[in-house]
């Protein structure tokens, strides 16, 4: 299981949004500033900051926190 | 890696910043943190650069808050440095940091490289000159410009390919250009690529996708260098290096082992090392950096070693100001910094001792202390940092031969090719721009800019490419396209305006172009040939308007620059209207536009 509070933590801090914005339906559609560049460093700091390398092909998809802890989970549970 | 956030909120943001380990979220919750303390110097840097960089920002700021500075980032647009130094100055920005980026020249330039004749990178190399030195004759007025060289991303070949050789002639052009301006500096960017490693410097995710290519570990080092080559922002200035004696110019202690006894003989192991680390201060001696020793020590022993030792490099001519005593080395440093009339923020202090370097730091945190490590191999990496303090962006002396050779040769080459306006600089690109009304074939490419372009779009409509194909066949409706090239190659279509007519009135229902083509006159030049084709249909008055959004800041005052009269604003919606006859719009005569 991948730590929710962490990860939530960790899309705030990115997008510049106080944690309380980023409940379990955010999406790049519901938070302001969740764009293409913001999207790109959210990449970055949730390998970094969970230990794995998210591939290319989801990369750029996974623009919602459903989808994001989804794909952690499946590649913390590899 | 899974570090409890509670764990991190315990410590100081600095200690954050300063951890090699820190995470990109935990880099950008301790800058914020950092920068809302209260914090005395403050520096305003605009990034300019052709390919995307937004990272670069936290990192430079990151570094610059270690170094005690705040620094506000601003973002310039996508290869646009001319108009960046434009609203940089406006914006009170006080350094640069240009970026070129080898992808601007055209696409898969790498690739291309090897296709290219010497006549085509002869034309590359001039016009790379004439395009950077109006950058950095625009620029004088900035207190540090910050110059990047270019680099490749394809793999290296063994044995180095033309690529490299292109490269190696177009970064000798923007260091020669670079060394003509007292403000500014260059960074080897090959080089900081090199020394990471290219899988480690790059992100080939976003590179094809965002034109991002670095990695955060790529951008980190790149804040680094231009904090170094900036000197923290103009906030330090080092002067004197201020050495101790024992363990740091010989090894061994001078009282006990005796000058027989010291280890510093070039032809031994570890006398070798400290005869490295005394050429290597002669040497920053010879740049211009004032030497000084401060060593608990008998002050006639220490004398007979500069005067008489014969393994010495440095010697008492070398040495400007001296404090060998046993007082203690705080008020020996505050005597230095007295005598040579500098401030203690200008001096740099390198002591074996970590007694001696913790009460310095406490004591002086204006001085920057190095101590010398345990392990003497690894004195040398210790000393590669204080070089960087003094040299990185240039020596501090003059006497730069170097600098003066690059000084000499572009003055030789600016007779031959320098541009003195602007214009001249467009006038020699060759600019065409093909305009064509509903182009069918171009309409998933069309719809295709209507979704992605964000800065320069006036209305922001996005089509679908059915949507295009209806606009097109409305009689009442011209879509137009444009194509821009120029004598190194065309970037294809890369703008569209949509006009709709209804009675005796052109209305303008959109306009948007790719950020790569701004910043040429384009988007002026292309008005004539649609207004006579308005005329023709009978029309005799135009109406336009800007519509605001998140990103299109840079489009607000875009038809007031085309000259027309403004004459409604609500909610930042801006409104014209003029009559055709009464317009003309400015002229771009370096650009010819052609249509069908």
């Amino acid at each position: 299981m991948i730590d929710e509070a962490m990860l939530r933590q960790v899309i705030a801090s990115v997008l510049g949004v106080p944690v309380e914005a980023v409940g379990p339906d955010a999406s790049s559609d519901t938070l302001a500033g969740w764009d293409s560049l913001k999207h790109m460093n959210l990449v970055l700091a949730l390998e970094q900051t969970f230990g794995v390398e998210i591939p290319d092909e989801d990369a750029a998809d996974i623009t919602s926190y459903a989808l994001i802890k989804m794909v952690l989970q499946h590649l913390v549970a590899d | 890696m899974n570090r409890p956030v509670a764990a991190e909120m315990a410590r100081r943001p600095l200690d954050v910043l300063a951890d090699p380990a820190a995470s990109l979220a935990e880099i950008m919750r301790a800058v914020s943190a950092g920068e809302a303390d209260a914090s005395p110097a403050a520096a305003h840097i605009g990034i300019s650069a052709g390919a995307t960089v937004e990272l670069l920002g936290l990192y430079l700021r990151r570094h610059a808050l270690l170094a005690g500075v705040k620094l506000q980032v601003s973002q310039g647009n996508f290869d646009d440095p001319l108009g960046d130094l434009a609203r940089f100055a406006e914006a009170g920005v006080d350094h640069l940091l240009l970026a070129p980026f080898l992808d601007t020249f055209e696409p898969a330039f790498e690739a291309r490289a090897a296709m290219l004749s010497d006549a085509d990178v002869d034309a590359r190399e001039a016009e790379l000159r004439g395009r950077w030195r109006l950058v950095l004759q625009g620029a004088t007025s900035f207190r540090t410009v910050i110059l990047c060289g270019l680099h490749r991303i394809a793999a290296p070949v063994a044995g180095g390919d033309r690529l490299d050789d292109i490269l190696a002639r177009l970064n000798q052009v923007l260091r020669e250009e670079a060394a003509a301006y007292a403000n500014v500096r260059f960074i080897d960017m090959a080089g900081l690529v090199a020394g990471l490693g290219r899988r480690e410097a790059f992100d080939l995710r976003f590179y094809l996708r965002n034109a991002a290519p670095y990695s955060p570990a790529l951008l980190d080092a790149w804040a680094r260098q231009a904090l170094a080559v900036s000197r923290a922002y103009g906030a330090r200035f080092h002067k004197a290096l201020v050495l101790d004696c024992d363990n740091t110019l010989w090894g061994g202690i001078l009282g006990e082992d005796l000058a027989g006894g010291v280890k510093l003989s070039a032809q031994s192991y570890p006398g070798a090392v400290f005869h490295r680390a005394q050429t290597e201060f002669l040497a920053l001696q010879r740049q211009g950096v004032l030497l000084c020793l401060c060593s608990k020590n008998d002050p006639g022993e220490v004398d007979a070693m500069l005067d008489h030792h014969p393994d010495m490099v440095l010697r008492q001519a070398d040495i400007i100001a001296k404090e060998v005593n046993w007082s203690d080395k705080v008020a020996n440093l505050r005597r230095i910094a007295r005598v040579l009339n500098i401030g203690l923020d200008s001096l740099v202090f390198l002591d074996d001792s970590a007694f001696e370097c913790e009460a310095v730091r406490s004591q002086l945190p204006e001085v920057a202390v190095f101590q010398v490590p345990a392990s003497p191999p690894d004195y040398l990496a210790v000393i590669a940092s204080i070089k960087d303090l003094f040299l990185a962006g240039g020596a501090v002396s003059d006497g730069r031969a170097k600098t003066e050779q690059y000084r000499q040769r572009a003055q030789a080459l600016a007779e031959q090719q320098a541009f003195a306006t602007h214009e001249d600089y467009l006038t020699s690109l060759g600019l065409t721009v093909t305009l064509t009304r509903d182009a069918v074939p171009r309409i998933a490419r069309i719809a295709e800019l209507s979704q992605k372009s964000n800065q320069f779009n006036l209305t922001t409509v996005r089509y679908s490419a059915p949507q295009i194909e209806g606009l097109m066949a409305d009689p009442a409706v011209a879509v137009w396209s444009l194509d821009v090239a120029d004598r190194f190659g065309a970037a294809g279509l890369t703008g569209v305006v949509v006009v709709r007519f209804a009675g005796d009135t052109v209305t303008v229902e959109s306009l948007f172009m790719s950020c790569r083509v701004l910043g040429r006159g384009v988007e002026f030049a292309i008005w004539p040939v649609i207004f006579a084709d308005a005329d023709a249909r009978g029309c005799r008055r135009l109406q336009a308007s800007y519509l605001p959004t998140a990103k299109n800041a840079q489009a607000a005052d875009y038809y007031d620059r085309l000259g027309l009269p403004l004459t409604a604003e609500a909610q930042g919606v801006r409104s014209y209207e003029i009559a055709l006859t009464d317009f003309t719009p400015p002229p771009s005569p370096w650009i010819e536009v052609l249509h069908d």
